[in-house]
């Protein structure tokens, strides 16, 4: 151990490098040479991977430093790999952003899940994906996960998370549509990647507000400057938007008579919460999850429930110093989370694929994360994520051994994962049942599990916590907790308990008791010999399904249930790494000096004092109510009920199996609308914009050539008559007299002075009328006349004009002189001052009041 | 150096290069050493460039390295003495007129790696001027700085892998073809190290003629029309571009009596206010049809559409930096004023006229080429946001962007290109599937996919990164900020949707389509023409410092000089006449590289005042 330490010192260690390292080694290798070495050493190669990755992050976390006395804040394992870029701060100062890594006791928890169920998966998967044909590419992606994940909970800086934020997404994308033939699962794919997109949209807003305001995207830079977000922003009106420059009645409505500001750091936690809603499926964003259940089973265990939609809940707990500076933020995650538990455990009560069911209650209980973070019990609902891995991907796990037998026989995706075809398969599967009811014993909140302490955890915080508001400044109010906000979120969050523990156990009697619906058993049957194992052959035997006959389903290898055993015991037993009640919280007091600021920031409310056991009998009735409903629904009366249900209310039965039709509304408005103004710019990019600038131009430039070219017809006897026609024309215009003058005033100023000239022509002769000159007789060849003005003074000056054909004409010249003024007017005699302007730089701020005095519009 | 410490030090790179000579499954030892050739080169470009404190103490003491002043003359001119040269080889000898264009091409490119040997510190470096026509105080006057310095080396990179394809796909005319490219090449490098107006205009109007050709000769079936129209457009911009060149060049004239079409010089004009409004819109349109911009953007679809693939590689990965390059240096330069005061509004027009509608409009095209086509106006969205910004992390990002683009929009057309040559279509409803034929295909494609989207770890991420965040500190935009970046970080989402719908539609579902059973997968050729690509979208993504770095000192210079000149030209210019501003305004470095300064003898003592009055500008 000092060997090592002296080897990777704190300040630069290197170690990560490695456990980086591994993982992308094995994809590249898998992905670009998975063919050539074979299933076996794709096999070797990825376990290798991981498993290394595994070992160096054991070793990682006992390395981690210890905090070195009361108070001092625990210091990081940091390896700072290369300068990646700079960006420009508020003043122009310039922001390192450096390919930095670090761990701290949070990360490094956070690790051995990842690469420790990373590896069960992993060895899961060599079994589950043994047949198909993209062995390697799919170890591939998957080696790519774990990197990218990894990336994600090590990086020292928001851009360095941000890398493998889109990384998981990426993977999750290529992973979701693995089985790109089937265009249904491309799609879920897709819709993935895109709704994580719109998550990622707030994402990179609240990185450029953090640029902005704080001047740091690193952990330390953010946590020691966050005090400069609680600077009040204008949100509204937008930009130049003012009762001015509105017409009168929209700006009765739109213009509120103060301007809205909120805190920076709200706009900052809102724009982080919906990066974080995106990743972890929290309402509205949650859509995309339970479609990608198109992925292979394992992809659902390790991406879509143990890891990478826990990295919203990371990421809150990894800023909570951010979400602290704002309460109204705290308050939308913590009211987002429990809306989400409910509204997903709704969804969950009647589905019937096992794997949907097990999707919305991941969805649901990253509800619970969120409650937890939200009510700034950082600890505890991160505690649930670590806990939540265990039983969750066990649980996946589990349904894809049984997925697995159930294609011994039948081979549709949707068939072999209806839970109406299973039912009875205890008997034949008992590790994987057994597992499978530890699991949901966990989640339920069976006390002692993992769930229970985790989620009681959570409750009881949201009970007893009220978050400290934290200075404002006097101008602009910060929102406060109402009082009954947490006992509210309490029995909101102990109502969804309840609906948890229904549904899945509904989901553990319909697949583990009963009685077998998928086939008919019979001993000893053989399969057809041209049956090959494909999940996408759509064969046609199935049509006859009620004569279906298969074998007795049988439990999956010892790759496929080893792990699923390891994950049942951490489900059982890993809630008393951080059992809060009981005072046994070794992670707790690990993750202690990670949520200090944290602590601080909160305090209990009133009346919260000493009810922590008694709260938590709420719970436990959650726990039995929930079981024990189940239990007689579907075990007692093997369904009936339900039924009974189905018949009595069939729309709002339908309502809750159609998912609420929130994809459908989704379509109806936001993609519809979206889809109506993509096609409107369409159509409007190619008959208006390319229409005016190219067609009519166009057009114009050829009309005028068929006009002229009607006239260039070749003939002599046209162009001679035009030419006559032009003489005609020049003839006339010589014949006529042509009356003007230019005037010369440039001594008007100051004597008063002006020279007129009239303009010459062909045997001109001129006459001046006009007060002030002498009456001249006749006309004469002079053309110049000076006349002189007294301040104020108007004449009309008369031009009489002859030509040489003894035609005349005449025309009138108005002069004027302005009036006698005081001197020193400033409108006529002041030169405009040059203003000195600051030599060298003219400071940003200065430059717009610097435009307006003379600017351009 | 010895032979041992030699190879200790390059070993990274022959060991990329051995990896990767092994990556593909069936291919001739040839071509396996020219993939690992360009593995190891593209590894050893990184280590080679990597910014390391080490140059910065030994410039203390030792001398820059000399820069020898011809380099941009041989950079520029042996494209166009290529081109000559090839006009006299006999048009049988087809093995030899392509042999010797890719030669020129390689050398041109080795060349312009010269470059990179110097430091780049602000100013204008391999400095180079000649008086042309010197009664009209015509200058050739070329140098480059680290902003011109990326585009150049982008031209002399991308034009061989664009020859280097076509030569797979163009059958007829192939002397003519290499004419054209290596005319464009050397047009398109002069006009990017053009410090004099009018030999820019030259430049900038040469790059037409082959490019017209390219479209005209060796384009789709509507080519004429598509040629004729790009023309016509590109033209009505250079025309208004050329009377503004003269009237500022007379302005200067009546200030200073001295002929000069240099930038430098006219650097220090500013024109009365509305004739200063009057040039800096003939100078921007010019820039913006060729960007292009939006509403003066339909030309380019419809040119991409019908372009050979190499010529749509040009058009889109050089032509367009172009407009966006010219617009940085003369637009912002010249007229900082205007660009300044008028930047809030022209943001606005890249956010929701580039960003915005050129994605949904991409979103909605059938053929592959137009969508990446209009993909481009969207891109080149962030790039313009970058430069109106006027941040220096938007700044660098923008010229980052335009590099990136350059790569990942070049790749994209390659890989058009690839499956245009199979199935004479580019109509997405004619695919399907194709990841099951065409598994390599596919794969790349997915790559070039998210560099396009900007996805981190590709060069895409670090160019729109630097924009959007760049934007939001904006000084220039104001209260407007704000509302760009949440647009410019919208175009985002948009991004993913059109590009990732194009790939589902080609290349996942059933593969429905009889005639894309049996399409072949990636020729060798085809491979190695997208390797450097590739590799390049990961260098960027990667390291990005060994770009930012070398173009951080230029931009700095060149973005408190925007600031200082358009708060000086604001408050200096008046209705009525131009005026010059006082050489204490800018920066030492960037009028050392005027001609006048160049030949006259060096005088310390002003410099030194110009520095203690430039303190605050750094």
């Amino acid at each position: 151990m000092e060997t090592l330490r002296t080897l990777f010192p704190a300040s630069n260690f290197a170690l990560l490098a490695v456990i980086l390292g591994l993982p992308l080694l094995g994809a590249f290798v898998n992905g670009v040479f998975g063919k050539r070495l074979g299933k076996e050493g794709v096999r070797a190669m990825a376990l290798a991977a991981i498993g290394g990755a595994f070992l160096f992050s054991v070793v990682t976390f006992l390395m981690l430093p210890h905090a070195a006395a009361e108070g001092a804040p625990a210091e990081k394992l940091v390896w700072n790999a290369w300068r990646w870029m700079s960006v420009t701060g508020r003043m122009g100062q310039s922001i390192p952003i450096d390919v930095a890594f670090s761990v701290d006791a949070m990360s490094a928890t956070m690790m051995l899940v990842v690469t420790g169920i990373g590896f069960l998966i992993h060895l899961y998967s060599v079994e589950y994906m043994w047949e198909d044909p993209g062995f390697a590419r799919f170890f591939a992606y998957l080696n790519l996960f774990i990197f990218a994940m990894l990336v994600l909970i090590t990086g020292d800086n928001l851009a360095v998370l941000f890398v493998g934020w889109e990384g998981v997404g990426m993977c999750s994308y290529l992973l979701i549509g693995f089985w790109f033939t089937d265009e249904k699962n491309a799609s879920a794919g897709k819709k993935a990647f895109i709704v994580n997109r719109i998550g990622d949209f707030g994402l990179i807003l609240a990185i450029s507000m953090l640029v902005y305001y704080v001047g740091s995207l690193t952990w330390n830079g953010i946590e020691a400057n966050a005090g400069a977000l609680l600077t009040p922003v204008k949100i509204w009106p937008i930009g130049n938007l003012s009762a001015e420059t509105l017409p009168g009645f929209l700006a009765k409505i739109l213009i509120p008579a103060k301007p809205v500001q909120v805190y920076a750091s709200t706009l900052v936690g809102l724009a982080l919460f919906l990066g974080c809603a995106g990743k972890s499926a929290q309402l509205p964003l949650y859509v995309w999850l339970p479609d990608a259940m198109a992925g292979p089973t394992p992809v659902s265990a390790l991406i879509h429930a143990a890891t990478m939609v826990t990295a919203g809940v990371y990421l809150v707990a990894r800023l909570s110093v951010v979400f602290l500076l704002s309460p109204a933020a705290m308050a939308t995650v913590a009211i987002t989370g429990v809306a989400t538990a409910l509204f997903a455990a709704s969804i969950g009560f009647f589905q019937t694929d096992l794997k949907k069911v097990l999707a919305y209650s991941t969805v649901s209980q990253l509800g619970f994360m969120f409650i937890g973070v939200g009510v700034g019990a950082f600890a505890a609902g991160f505690f649930h994520v670590f806990t939540h891995a265990f039983f969750k991907a066990c649980l996946f796990l589990g349904a894809g051994s049984v997925i697995h037998a159930m294609h011994a026989r039948i081979h549709d995706v949707n068939k072999s994962q209806d839970m109406r075809n299973m039912g009875g398969l205890g008997r034949y599967m008992p590790i994987t049942r057994w597992t499978f009811l530890i699991s949901c014993f966990a989640i339920a909140g069976f006390p002692m599990s993992a769930g229970f302490w985790s989620k009681d955890e959570i409750l009881w915080k949201a009970f007893s916590n009220l978050p400290l508001a934290p200075p404002a400044s006097k101008t602009v109010p910060m929102w406060a907790w109402p009082a009954n906000l947490g006992p509210a979120i309490y029995w909101l969050g102990i109502l969804a308990a309840t609906m948890t523990s229904f549904y899945m156990f509904r989901a553990y009697f319909m697949t583990f008791h009963g009685k077998f619906r998928g086939w008919e058993i019979v001993k000893g049957w053989k399969a057809p010999a041209s049956h090959g194992h494909d999940d996408h052959a759509h064969d046609d035997h199935h049509e006859a399904e009620e004569s279906l006959e298969g074998p007795t389903p049988r439990e999956s290898p010892w790759k496929m249930t080893l792990p699923l055993v390891v994950l049942a015991t951490g489900a059982a037993f890993a809630g008393f790494l951080m059992a809060e009640p009981i005072h046994i919280a070794p992670l707790g007091h690990l993750l202690e000096p990670v949520f200090e600021h944290a602590s601080k920031a909160m305090t209990e409310r009133e009346g919260a004092k000493g009810l922590m056991w008694p709260m938590m009998l709420p719970g436990l009735g959650a726990f039995l109510a929930g079981t024990g409903a189940a239990m007689y629904v579907y075990l007692n009366r093997a369904g009936e009920p339900e039924r009974a249900f189905a018949a009595s209310s069939p729309r709002f039965y339908k309502l809750l199996v159609d998912k609420w039709r929130i994809d459908e509304l989704y379509d109806a408005t936001v993609v519809g609308m979206v889809d109506a103004l993509a096609d409107i710019f369409t159509m409007a990019d190619k008959w208006i914009v390319d229409g005016i600038l190219a067609k009519l131009t166009a057009g114009v430039v050829a009309l005028l050539g068929t006009i002229l070219r009607a006239v260039q017809t070749g003939r002599v006897q046209v162009y001679a008559a035009s030419m006559v026609i032009g003489l005609l024309g020049i003839g006339w215009f010589i014949v006529q007299p042509h009356a003007a003058a230019t005037i010369d005033d440039t001594k008007l100023k100051q004597n008063g002075q002006v020279v007129l000239a009239a303009a010459p022509g062909l045997g001109y002769s001129y006459l001046w009328e006009g007060p002030g000159i002498p009456p001249a007789k006749d006309y004469s060849p002079v053309n110049q006349l000076s006349v002189r003005l007294d301040p104020g003074e108007k004449k009309d000056i008369v031009l009489h004009v002859r030509n040489a054909f003894e035609r005349e004409t005449t025309t009138t010249i108005p002069l004027a002189r302005a009036g006698a003024k005081r001197m020193g007017d400033p409108g006529q005699n002041q030169v405009p001052e040059v203003r000195q302007l600051p030599t060298g730089p003219i400071p940003g701020e200065r430059i717009q009041e610097l435009l307006k005095p003379g600017g351009f519009q | 150096m010895s032979a041992t410490d030699f190879l200790f030090a390059i070993w990274p790179a022959i060991l990329a290069g051995i990896v990767a000579a092994f990556v593909p499954r069936e291919m001739s030892p040839r071509q396996r050493v020219a993939l690992g050739f360009i593995a190891a080169i593209g590894l050893a470009s990184v280590k080679w460039l990597w910014p390391s404190e080490l140059p910065a103490v030994v410039a203390e003491g030792a001398k820059a390295p000399e820069e020898w002043p011809h380099l941009l003359n041989l950079i520029v001119g042996l494209p166009l003495v290529g081109g000559v040269v090839v006009m006299f080889m006999p048009r049988q000898l087809l093995s030899l007129v392509r042999g010797f264009t890719l030669v020129v091409m390689a050398a041109a490119f080795l060349a312009s790696l010269g470059l990179l040997t110097v430091p780049m510190t602000a100013g204008w470096h391999f400095n180079y001027s000649k008086d042309w026509m010197p009664g009209l105080g015509i200058r050739y006057h070329v140098a480059v700085d680290g902003i011109s310095l990326w585009l150049v080396i982008l031209a002399t990179f991308i034009t061989p892998i664009a020859a280097f394809a076509s030569f797979g796909s163009i059958k007829t005319r192939i002397k003519e073809l290499c004419i054209a490219l290596l005319f464009l090449e050397g047009a398109m490098i002069g006009a990017f190290v053009a410090l004099d107006l009018f030999v820019f205009y030259v430049f900038w109007e040469l790059v037409l003629v082959p490019m017209y050709l390219m479209i005209g000769i060796w384009g789709g079936t509507d080519r004429i029309k598509a040629a004729v129209k790009f023309f016509i457009y590109t033209m009505v911009g250079s025309v208004l571009l050329l009377a503004a060149i003269l009237y500022l060049v007379w302005a200067n004239q009546k200030l200073t009596g001295q002929w000069s079409f240099d930038y430098i010089d006219l650097s220090r004009v500013v024109l009365a206010r509305p004739a200063q409004m009057l040039c800096f819109w003939a100078f921007s349109l010019a820039f913006f049809i060729k960007v292009p911009m939006w509403p003066v953007h339909t030309w380019l679809p419809d040119a991409h559409t019908e372009a050979p693939t190499g010529g749509s590689v040009i058009l889109a990965a050089v032509l367009l930096k172009l407009g966006t390059y010219a617009y940085l240096r003369f637009s912002m330069g010249l007229f900082a004023g205007p660009a300044s005061s008028l930047a809030a509004n022209l943001a606005g027009v890249a956010v929701l006229g580039g960003v915005l509608y050129g994605a949904l409009v991409a979103w909605k095209q059938q053929d592959v080429k137009r969508l990446v086509a209009y993909s481009s106006v969207a891109h080149l969205g962030y790039v313009m946001l970058g430069l109106f910004g006027a941040t220096p992390s938007g700044m660098q990002g923008a010229v980052l962007q335009m590099v990136n683009h350059g790569i990942s929009t070049g790749a994209l057309f390659l890989l058009v290109g690839v499956i245009y040559d199979r199935r004479h279509t580019r109509q997405v409803d004619e695919f399907g599937g194709l990841a099951k034929v065409m598994p390599a295909y596919a794969t790349l494609f997915l790559i070039v996919t998210f560099a396009s989207v900007g996805v981190p770890g590709t060069n895409g991420f670090i160019g729109e990164f630097l924009v959007i965040s760049g934007t939001y500190v904006s000084e220039r935009l104001g209260v407007f900020g704000g509302i760009h970046t949440v647009g410019a970080a919208a175009g985002v989402i948009l991004s993913a949707v059109y590009m990732l719908g194009v790939v589902q539609k080609m290349f996942f579902g059933p593969l429905t389509n009889p005639k894309n059973k049996h399409l072949p997968d990636l020729t060798p050729r085809e491979a190695l023409a997208l390797a450097p690509l590739i590799v390049m979208i990961f260098v960027i993504g990667f390291f990005p410092g060994v770009f930012l770095d070398r173009m951080k000192d230029a931009i700095d210079m060149h973005h408190s000089q925007f600031k200082t000149v358009s708060g000086q030209a604001v408050l200096y210019s008046d209705e009525k006449d131009a005026k010059l501003l006082p050489e204490d305004v800018f920066s030492p470095a960037f009028l050392d590289g005027s001609p006048s300064r160049m030949t006259g003898p060096k005088d310390a003592e002003p410099h030194a005042k110009n520095d203690a009055a430039n303190g605050g500008a750094k």
